[in-house]
């Protein structure tokens, strides 16, 4: 053999840049491959069926590109350092440690991963539309209590990673924890439905199962699972290490319906919204609110001009003087409505009355001149450093304990230190550029399409492109006949480079100061209002758009390639990858069916669950293991804030009081579609078997051998 | 501790259902430390309606397990009948097992051959194989199945492993050339062997540069499984069924040799190594990447490193070894065999840390690309 010498080859120059030129490119085109069906589909959806342009559209493009150097980086970094990180204290830890050390280290890890991972906070954002009114028990969660939400979340991780390291160590399957606990989720569900304030928090509690174990936690808790299997399980083990990604998707829910019924007491049952803020329920009321300034911020921002006047015990004069207060007492001003100097201001503007406006603002002329609708701009400084810090935080809490483990614990050097530091630096640095991709890029053009959704089967408006128009002349305005002979007012506005014609109506025109407040509107564009083919086309794009974004998924992707690696090619990524798209696109579809036609959730959620018990006890341990962990890995980062602005807009147009769900209906739905395709391999596998032994045993017979 | 015997191993290639048929024969009868790996093996599915239009992607893939010991001479024989016998592979489409001779030169202690008590079995099949076994990169090893089950040779087996070699030495350029490997093992009559490792070299590209290896290695007798089909049968008999019924006829397999194919216009004479032979350590999870470094620092080229699991009965002193176990196939020419062993014990691969086990087969032809 050719002789090669011992130490180091040094590689030339343009040798090192065409490997690396190589590896790159071959990178990014696998990244391109999964994330081009969903933005193509988003651009398209909006430019060719709903017409209307794409605004921002350089900056959406920039960000789509960072998305895709983002998930390079990232998935290299997963697979280079993070994953073998997982594995080598996997494997270590039984070796060097006893279960209860273990367990312990589960349970820290799994708190510590919820912590880091944001997708919480998705679901805190979600919950800005709801009102306290309808559903105190939810509101309260998801304001001031908040981060108790984030802790129950948290400890539910961390037990079902410990049960998960349990598991291995006694080689117990999963069917059995599986049937227990879905077995008590659904019962608690279905006690929930019948408690008013439950019955609101039972959609939250089944979206953060769904949202917990995000692109980090997914690999890591994969790998530390291969690992260990690999030293404790025996000769014919089926789960080869998965199986605790179902685990951390399953007791977050259990915890937070826990968390909900414990908190039961201290909240007041829901209520109309005056009624909410009059006096007798202030106690109650104040209990859901940080403090009392910050329910009169409530108030003022969200809530009705009744219900205003009704916090200020019915009287009018009351709240106006409390409102010059405001505009002149700066402290005053910072408790309710934040730092920025100019809230109270905007607020009155673009919410407030007549009255309120004069009270804030204290003359005529003063409101007239501030009338323009503020735009805001992309503040780059504050983008850079958010992001940066969040996945610092993400990845930096996880490897944390890890290398704390690995070098406290089990005292282990580490191999190819090069490679894993290198692997965590691109985690972090992909995890950054990501996330700002996916703000500048993916959410904008997620919340346009959003937004303009509903205009399919339903008259929506566009209430951000409202502008009030000063120094309004009512001789502007012109008629024209409609062909059922009713005369119908417009006036030409210049709106950009466009004189774009807008319908009249007396009410909003404001004599006094001259302004006229327009609000356009959009739709329906198939059939008429609330027709059944707008809905169709509603649920028809959010089947594909569940399709795509889940292809594009970077948790999903990692899970599919281990899976490869484990079964050694037999389950191929491509068929797992299309088998949960289908899945979750059709449970995206079923939830948006849910938001739009009130359908309640336990309808949606039960049967599709009892349906899978019955399926699961029908499959492999493999195929158990495998299917169930894709549907918690599946909502991640691109399919969340894609789904939540299409529900909070087709919720806020259709008026629900929630619009959680969504994402439970999509994790249940993939779970099926991938057993599916298990039990038919299986059977024909068995078929296969069975068949040679069959006609031997017939040729025996024949020939009597 | 060191010795050079020859000790017989024995692989079978099974399915993951017909593994546990195996499995407690064999401990039943002594053979108490065993090697588990996991593998696939492809089979040509035919496909029915409109898929029939898509061109290939009828490779359908079983899930199996390579079970692999030593056992002294003695009793080899009598094994290998157990095995056919217990996981009935004299019928098609359940498996594979070939025994062959090798040489065991230096073990720990606890990681010898199983010394089984001699027991009686039915008559062993007599039919001389030769194994060929082809590494290509991830992804490639579909490929060249192919041509094997095209050509109705078996059914091959395909696992992975990582290879290590040149790509360790340019230090953080590695990341950019991929180790993973694919690693191909067939058998077949020994006058085939080199008409098939023609074909295979053809369609994996072998003779170009980082495409891969493939060598040949003699084995003693076995059982091949020939099934490389699934699905409707469309003629009276199926073609297995005919080639098994004129070799009972015919009382062996020398009827059905390929004659060389035709001399194809322009086909260069390939330049195969000869002399070579294939030193295989097995140790413990985790210590393979260093012990191959110190073999190739003692002049081996590199190594491919696949993933075992070690079974053996849960009360027994073997329980010291790991369970998780690494084999590093390294093919080395024989004059630096000593120079390698003797670096490996300095580096203490057969002491407690390591739990190491050396095993050597002659490779009589092997084939890459080679610099010029």
């Amino acid at each position: 053999m050719a002789q090669q010498a011992a130490g180091k080859i040094k590689v030339g120059f343009s040798h090192a840049l065409s490997l690396l030129g190589h590896y790159i490119k071959n990178r990014v085109m696998t990244q391109v491959k999964s994330v081009w069906l969903i933005i193509i589909y988003l651009i398209l959806f909006q430019t060719v069926i709903l017409g209307i342009r794409i605004t921002d559209a350089s900056i959406i493009a920039i960000g789509i590109g960072l998305v895709v150097a983002g998930l390079t980086f990232f998935m290299e970094g997963l697979f280079l350092g993070l994953m073998p990180l997982g594995e080598l204290v996997g494997v270590k830890l039984p070796q060097k440690s006893t279960l209860p050390v273990i367990l312990g280290f589960a349970l820290v890890l799994g708190f510590l991963a919820t912590l880091a991972e944001p997708a919480i906070q998705v679901l805190q954002a979600a919950g800005r539309a709801v009102k306290p009114w309808e559903a105190p028990l939810l509101f309260l969660l998801l304001t001031k209590y908040s981060h108790i939400l984030v802790y129950s979340v948290g400890a539910g991780v961390g037990i079902a990673i410990a049960f998960g390291m349990m598991r291995f160590h006694y080689n117990w399957p999963l069917k059995p924890f599986i049937y227990i606990l879905v077995g008590v989720l659904v019962a608690l569900t279905i006690w929930a439905f019948f408690n008013q304030n439950m019955h609101t928090i039972t959609g939250l509690a089944w979206d953060c199962g769904a949202v917990t174990t995000g692109p980090v936690t997914v690999p890591l808790i994969l790998a530390l699972g291969i690992g260990i299997c690999r030293m404790v399980g025996s000769a014919e083990s089926g789960t080869m290490g998965f199986g605790v990604v179902t685990l951390a998707s399953l007791f977050p829910i259990l915890t937070v319906l826990l968390l909900g019924a414990f908190l039961l007491g201290s909240v007041p049952q829901p209520m109309n919204e005056t009624d909410f803020f009059k006096k007798k329920n202030r106690k109650a009321a104040e209990a859901l609110f940080n403090n009392k300034d910050k329910m009169v911020h409530y108030v003022f921002s969200n809530a009705s001009f009744e219900s205003q006047v009704a916090y200020f015990d019915g009287s009018k004069e009351k709240m106006v003087e409390y409102l010059e207060v405001l505009s002149k007492n700066e402290s005053k001003r910072r408790a309710v409505f934040g730092d920025d100097p100019a809230a109270l201001k905007r607020w009155a503007i673009s919410q407030g009355t007549e009255e309120q406006r004069y009270s804030v603002f204290g003359s005529l002329e003063a409101v007239t001149r501030y009338s323009t609708s503020v735009k805001k701009a992309i503040n780059i400084p504050d983008l850079l450093a958010r992001n940066t810090i969040a996945a610092v935080k993400a990845i930096g809490l996880l490897a944390l304990p890890i290398f704390l483990v690995l070098f406290i614990l089990l005292r282990e050097k580490l191999p190819r230190s090069d490679e894993i530091l290198l692997g965590l630096f691109f985690t972090i640095l992909g995890m950054g550029i990501f996330s700002i991709g996916i703000e500048l890029g993916l959410n904008k053009l997620g919340n346009q399409v959003g937004n303009m959704l509903p205009s399919s089967f339903k008259t929506i408006q566009l209430l951000e492109e409202k502008t009030n128009i000063i120094n309004f002349d009512p001789d502007l305005v012109e008629s024209a006949i409609s062909s059922d002979g009713k005369k119908q007012n417009f006036f030409y506005a210049k709106i950009g480079n466009d004189y774009v014609p807008i319908p009249y109506d007396e009410k909003s025109f404001d004599p006094a100061t001259k302004q006229y407040q327009c609000t356009p509107t959009k739709g329906p564009l198939f059939g008429s209002e609330g027709s059944f083919w707008g809905i169709a086309v509603v649920l028809l794009f959010a089947f594909i758009m569940g399709y795509g974004a889940t292809l594009a998924e970077p948790a999903l992707n990692a899970l599919g390639l281990t899976v490869e690696e484990i079964t050694v090619g037999t389950f191929k990524k491509s068929l797992l990858m299309q088998a949960v798209a289908i899945g979750v696109g059709f449970g995206i579809a079923m939830g948006v069916a849910k938001i739009v036609w009130n359908i309640p959730l336990l309808w949606l959620l039960c049967p599709p669950y009892l349906l899978l018990l019955f399926i699961t006890k029908l499959s492999t341990e493999e195929f158990v293991n495998i299917g169930w962990d894709s549907a918690g890995v599946t909502t991640g980062p691109i399919t969340v804030p894609l789904v939540l602005a299409m529900g909070l807009a087709i919720g806020s147009q259709v008026g629900v009081v929630e619009g959680f769900g969504i994402l439970a209906t999509a994790s249940v739905c993939p779970i099926l579609s991938v057993l599916a395709v298990g039990l038919r391999i299986n059977w024909k596998r068995k078929a296969a078997l069975t068949e040679a032994v069959q006609t031997a045993k017939e040729e025996s017979l024949v020939d009597g051998i | 501790m060191e010795f050079k015997k020859r000790v017989s191993r024995i692989t079978a290639f099974v399915n993951r259902n017909v593994s546990r048929d195996i499995l407690d024969p064999l401990k039943e009868v002594g053979v108490i430390d065993l090697h588990l790996a996991a593998a696939r093996s492809p089979v040509i599915e035919e496909k029915k309606g409109i898929f029939a239009l898509l061109p290939g992607r009828d490779l359908v893939d079983d899930p199996m397990d390579i079970i692999s010991f030593l056992v002294d001479q003695k009793t080899g024989d009598h094994v290998l009948s157990l095995i056919i016998e217990k996981g009935q592979l004299n019928l098609p489409g359940r498996g594979s097992v070939y025994s062959e001779e090798i040489n065991l030169v230096m073990a720990h202690e606890l990681c010898q051959e199983n010394k089984p008590a001699p027991f009686a079995t039915e008559k062993t099949p007599s039919q001389k194989l030769t194994g060929i076994c082809c590494i290509v990169q991830r992804g490639q090893g579909d490929s060249v199945a192919r041509v094997v089950l095209d050509a109705g040779i078996c059914v091959p087996s395909l696992n992975f492993g990582v290879g290590t070699g040149v790509r360790d030495k340019i230090g953080l350029l590695r990341i950019t050339i991929p180790a993973e490997k694919e690693v191909i093992n067939i058998a077949t009559s020994p006058y085939d062997a080199e008409v098939i490792m023609e074909m295979m070299i053809e369609v994996g590209k072998l003779d170009q540069p980082g495409k891969g290896f493939i060598y040949l290695y003699p084995l003693k007798k076995g059982i091949i499984n020939m099934k490389v089909t699934r699905g409707e049968q469309r003629h009276v008999a199926s073609i297995e069924q005919i080639v098994a019924a004129i070799d009972h006829i015919k009382g062996g397999i020398e009827w059905r040799r390929r004659l060389g194919t035709v001399e194809k216009k322009g086909v260069k004479r390939r330049a195969y190594l000869t002399g070579l032979a294939d030193l295989t350590l097995l140790c413990d999870e985790g210590t393979g990447t260093n012990l191959v470094s110190v073999a190739m620092s003692a002049g081996a080229a590199g190594a491919t490193i696949s993933r075992l699991k070690h079974v053996r009965p849960p009360d027994s002193p073997l329980s010291e070894v790991s369970p998780a176990r690494e084999a590093c196939s390294m093919i080395v020419s024989d004059n630096q065999v000593d120079g390698i062993l003797k670096a490996l014990k300095e580096a203490g691969a057969f002491t407690d840390s390591c739990h190491g086990q050396v095993q050597l087969r002659r490779v009589p032809k092997a084939f890459t690309y080679l610099v010029k």
